[in-house]
């Protein structure tokens, strides 16, 4: 280990993030590799390892032989500091040298608020911020995930951002990578290639003009760039790679278990949620290869927990005999099997009450919204009947507590939607009266409200996120008629960073000069209160002349030229806007499996487009 | 009696925490398919339970862990299974039925390693013999049971015998210390030569725990 490194870790918390060598953790010889990759995670390595996306692409790029991947997260603020103290440049876990010296580093977006984060690991990398200030075709920066599908606040940082799915369309940059070093292309010249290949935007290839108001008059592709950048998906689960060998953290992190992936989209069109649009078409495993890979992956890992991972894991076709195949193999061995994201209905209940056999903690529902009107506008469909008789089944087996989740400012929003909140949660809570076998242990219901943040691709990508004190009003609303209820507890989300990610979520290019501001005035770590400053935020939009109302606060022109007009993650803009326009109504839209609503995302899928 | 692991923590294995190191084993031995008792009760999980926790960022090469081997694996097979599904820097040396209590495990074997490596100052030797030449060295250790936030130790009760031996940019310190009721973390050995001797501060100090002893001095196990 690196004697420096060696040096900082006694002085600093948790110094087991900081050193690699876990099981499975892999380690190759560079001298026989031909590519090295830094992928790097902007958040703390307990939030970094626990997502499934960066397990797949590692395992994906290391059984090339020709490749090397190895991880990088984002080090806690002591760690910096040392780092810095002593001259210690970003590394790789496995291997320990610093990633400047790596061929491709590559970013994991999934939350705009660590953006920060990518340019603070940037600079502790010592690689310069910009791309145009990188005129070597190495080390490229590239970034996924879900944020890239509105990736412009980034925009001059990154050389390429990579649409949707990554399984394939990472081993053909590569590919195309290795070329270009054999062959010693220019970086301009790798990107005008790179740009070819599907699902790959290059946005140095296009150029944004504005009109007077601030709104983009024009997105214009360069050097034969194609206008639009479709996301890539993965056609067939069941030959897809699933890391059932994946690396075993010797510390605790977030979400410590096997995670099973039973399918990929969702089928509800819930009109607010971008994954929802995001990850369309949906795609199934096979239960019986599924059950393979869960027993597998426990036997490897020792894990004595398993999850089950999907937007809306009740949706999935063959979950009963999924989970009998499971549990036959889980119960006698004490391995321990959930399943989030379930709705609130009577079959899930059942399952649950199965699954469960010894820990009856709280149950998790989202109703998002107070009353059936609301819920029909954002296309929820979730019939407050069916609550509560998920609430009264869990509450006669034992269960004492429920957490209530909801947003405040959907659009449509009105004060009788907000109390609607206060009465659910009441008669929720006479289904507890109701239906307890124990009323001496008393009950614990929590109302959980956040502030809704529109996003793009989504129905509500041209409505107006609520100004601030409306929020705080439609709060303290809610708050006072729920203030004579005992038994149930209010939280509402902070406004701040959901406001910064309302800019953000749908900002244009202008924005990354008030990312460098707000990194360079010591913005990090964002999405954790102990650093994130909401004023140095605001600070760092008056220093670059901009209107942060403007992004969050706005109602769009259905015409409008978003600045996220290049990527398309396969749904239509159209469908998108009549979903809108139904919302209007109170119109629902029968899920996916009802009736095909011609979405546009069952074009993505080759030979046949059904979604299943 | 239960049965017992001697095993080695070295490397990046360093840094894993106590919590964390009886998780990993919780795993490995999970891994390696060797079947452990569990605990009883409403959470069953698998028993271990690690002797003296060492601190994050020591190295070791004689650490106990307790467990129950259930029937089907033999005391021979477990350290080469073992080892292989542990992280880098574990290393399970031998497998066998514990025969002695616990209690009886009396003093440790620490290796401190002093490093100067702009070349060490010829008198940190003298000024280390000296402070442990002492009749006693009393300093204050952080201590969370009592009210003033800290106790009273006295160092030299608890060192049973030192070596000391220089070379020209280390100094490294040999010493056997009472290992329980109470045992003396060697940190302290360190605080004590850099507060006595500020102007000998070395660069970095390592620790090493090179043996676990009983009270004649011989190995534990």
């Amino acid at each position: 280990m690196n004697r420096t490194l060696e040096h900082i870790l006694p002085n600093v918390q948790k110094p087991a993030r900081y050193t690699g060598g876990e099981y499975n953790a892999v380690v190759k010889d560079k001298q026989t590799v031909k590519t090295r990759f830094a992928l790097c995670f902007p958040d703390t390595y307990e939030i970094g390892m626990s997502n499934l996306g960066c397990r797949i692409l590692y395992g994906l790029m290391n059984e090339r032989k020709d490749v090397w991947c190895e991880r990088c997260f984002a080090p806690w603020g002591d760690m910096e500091e040392e780092m810095r103290r002593e001259g210690l440049l970003l590394y790789g876990l496995e291997s320990g040298d610093p990633i400047s010296d790596f061929d491709i580093i590559g970013f994991s977006l999934g939350y705009e608020m660590a953006y920060s984060n990518v340019l603070n690991m940037l600079d502790l990398a010592e690689v310069p911020l910009r791309s145009a200030d990188r005129p070597d075709l190495t080390p490229l920066v590239v970034a996924g995930g879900t944020c890239c599908y509105n990736p412009e606040p980034l925009a001059p940082f990154i050389d390429f951002f990579s649409l949707g799915e990554g399984e394939e369309v990472t081993l053909e940059y590569i590919d195309l990578y290795q070329q270009a070093k054999e062959e010693g292309w220019s970086k301009e010249e790798f990107l005008r290639e790179v740009a070819k290949i599907p699902g790959i935007y290059v946005p140095s290839l296009y150029d944004v003009t504005y009109h007077e108001d601030g709104t983009v008059a024009a997105i214009t592709p360069k050097d034969e760039a194609p206008a639009t950048v479709t996301k890539r998906i993965v056609q067939d689960m069941n030959k897809s790679y699933f890391p059932v060998k994946t690396i075993i953290p010797s510390t605790e992190i977030v979400h410590d278990r096997v995670m099973l992936e039973l399918f990929r989209g969702c089928i509800r069109g819930c009109r607010f949620c971008q994954a929802g649009y995001a990850y369309r078409p949906v795609r199934s495993r096979d239960p019986k290869l599924l059950a393979e890979y869960g027993k597998a992956a426990c036997e490897d890992s020792g894990y004595q927990e398993m999850t089950l991972s999907s937007l809306s894991s009740t949706d999935y076709p063959c979950l009963m005999e999924l989970c009998d195949d499971l549990l036959d193999y889980c119960a006698p061995r004490d391995i321990g099997l959930s399943l989030p994201s379930l709705r609130a209905d009577t079959f899930s209940m059942n399952l649950m009450e199965r699954l469960q056999r010894v820990r009856k903690g709280g149950l998790t529902f989202a109703p998002e919204a107070g009353t059936q009107r609301l819920r029909d506008a954002i296309n929820k469909n979730l019939r407050e009947e069916d609550l509560l008789q998920s609430c009264r089944t869990a509450f006669s087996g034992g269960w004492s507590g429920v957490k209530l989740y909801f947003m405040l400012g959907l659009p449509t929003e009105t004060d009788e939607d907000v109390l609607g909140i206060a009465d659910l949660a009441r008669k929720v809570y006479f289904a507890w009266r109701e239906c307890t076998p124990n009323k001496a242990r008393g009950v614990r219901i929590t109302v959980s409200t956040s502030w809704f943040v529109p996003k793009p691709h989504t129905a509500f990508q041209w409505d107006a996120q609520i100004p601030v004190e409306e929020y705080q009003r439609r709060v303290n609303l809610l708050r006072d008629a729920l203030k004579r209820d005992k038994s149930i507890t209010y939280n509402w989300h902070d406004p701040e960073t959901s406001y910064l990610e309302a800019v953000f979520s749908r900002g244009d290019r202008r924005l990354a000069d008030v990312l460098e501001w707000a990194w360079a005035h010591g913005a990090k770590m964002d999405s954790w209160s102990e650093y994130f400053d909401f004023q140095r935020w605001m600070d760092a939009l008056s220093a670059c002349g901009l209107d942060g109302d403007f992004y969050a606060h706005r109602v769009r022109e259905k015409d409008e030229v978003f600045p996220w007009s290049v990527p398309s993650v396969g749904v239509s803009r159209d469908f998108l806007w009549r979903e809108r326009e139904l919302c209007y109504q109170s119109q629902t839209t029968p899920d996916c499996r009802t009736r095909c609503s011609g979405c546009g995302a069952n074009k993505l899928l080759t030979g046949g487009g059904r979604c299943g | 009696m239960a049965d017992r692991l001697l095993f080695s923590k070295t490397g990046r294995a360093k840094y894993i925490s106590h919590l964390d190191l009886m998780r990993t084993f919780q795993r490995a031995f999970a891994r390696a398919k060797i079947p452990i008792k569990h605990t009883e009760g409403f959470n069953p999980h698998p028993f271990v339970s690690i002797a003296l926790p060492l601190s994050v960022g020591y190295s070791s090469q004689c650490e106990i862990l307790e467990f129950g081997l259930l029937e089907g694996t033999s005391y021979e097979e477990v350290p080469a299974r073992l080892t292989a599904a542990m992280p880098e820097g574990i290393v399970v040396h031998q497998c066998y039925p514990a025969q002695r209590k616990l209690k009886e495990l009396a003093s440790l074997n620490y290796i401190m390693n002093f490093e100067y490596p702009e070349g060490r100052p010829q008198a940190a030797e003298p000024a280390m013999r000296e402070l442990l030449g002492r009749e006693s060295l009393v300093v204050q250790k952080k201590s969370n049971k009592s009210k003033k936030g800290y106790t009273e130790v006295d160092l030299i009760s608890l060192i049973r015998g030192w070596n000391l031996e220089c070379q020209s940019d280390t100094m490294t310190l040999d010493a056997v210390l009472s290992a329980q009721n109470p045992g003396l973390n060697p940190e302290l050995i360190r605080a004590a030569f850099c507060q006595a001797y500020p102007q000998f501060a070395p660069d970095f100090v390592t620790f090493h725990r090179r043996e676990v002893l009983d009270i004649e001095g011989k190995p534990f196990r």
